[in-house]
């Protein structure tokens, strides 16, 4: 029997929902609220060279990455649910499209921290 | 399971299909569940903004100060308000789906309640989000 790929986008689905319930609310209100209006957190957090120091080092990609991108294979699976309850796509090609259109940008957050 | 037919040939059966069309507003609670599925285009929008930032950051100094400006316009801000409410639905319903998706959790020789499995997520989300925000609130750059 052929093996399935499908349990690894149910992973990332679900790694990514977890993170977004856990984490989302409080990472939302520092960089789109707190931080740009000086709300609670130092409006400093998001200067330049504090983000470069931050993405300059391990933990900091690694944060980085894991939110970016997990976020997005999260999304992704429930984008491409979402068009096939409404009867559009659904096919192959539509899951090729989706799920290319999230490993490119997997692979671009990576090649961006890299440069970092 | 009937057999699949071909796209553009009828069976010759003639079975009754109930049509899909505008099936979300049949009900409301497929209504309830458009609204949470709905929450991740917005999920993907702001890992979009943060995936823009993060390539204007290795651009250079007026790259990222071209961004922040951004993230100052009028628009940004109210886009981010629609936000917090959005993932704070995702939260919610994540955790009260959550027990539905887990196999049995015993605990002291009973079956631990749907609802309590819902309740400590909750808690956990409250304590998390709560945790990171006292953290950045005390970095001091």
């Amino acid at each position: 029997m052929k093996r399935s790929h499908e349990p690894v986008f149910w992973s990332l689905f679900g790694a990514g929902g977890i993170l977004a319930a856990l984490c989302g609310v409080a990472l939302v209100f520092v960089t789109g609220l707190g931080a740009p209006l000086g709300w609670i957190v130092s409006p400093r957090l998001m200067e330049f060279d504090t983000l470069r120091a931050f993405a300059g080092q391990g933990f900091g990609k690694l944060v980085i990455f894991a939110v970016i991108v997990l976020f997005l294979w999260h999304a992704t699976l429930r984008i491409l649910l979402l068009l096939h309850d409404f009867g559009l796509g659904g096919g192959r090609l539509t899951r090729w499209i989706g799920n290319g259109l999230a490993l490119l940008a997997t692979i671009f957050t990576a090649y961006l921290l890299l440069l970092l | 399971m009937s057999a699949r037919i071909e796209p553009g040939r009828t069976d010759p059966r003639r079975p009754w299909r109930r049509s899909m069309r505008g099936w979300w507003h049949r009900n409301p609670y497929y209504l309830r569940y458009l609204a949470m599925e709905a929450t991740s285009i917005l999920i993907a929008l702001y890992a979009l903004i943060l995936l823009l930032g993060l390539w204007r950051l290795t651009e250079g100094e007026a790259a990222w100060a071209a961004w922040l400006a951004m993230l100052k316009s009028p628009v940004s801000l109210a886009l981010h308000a629609i936000l917090l409410p959005v993932f704070a639905f995702h939260s919610y319903s994540w955790f009260r789906i959550m027990p539905k998706t887990l196999p049995a959790i015993e605990w002291r020789g009973k079956r631990l309640k749907q609802t309590t499995i819902t309740a400590l997520g909750i808690a956990a989300a409250v304590a998390v989000n709560l945790a990171l925000l006292l953290l950045l609130a005390g970095v001091q750059p």
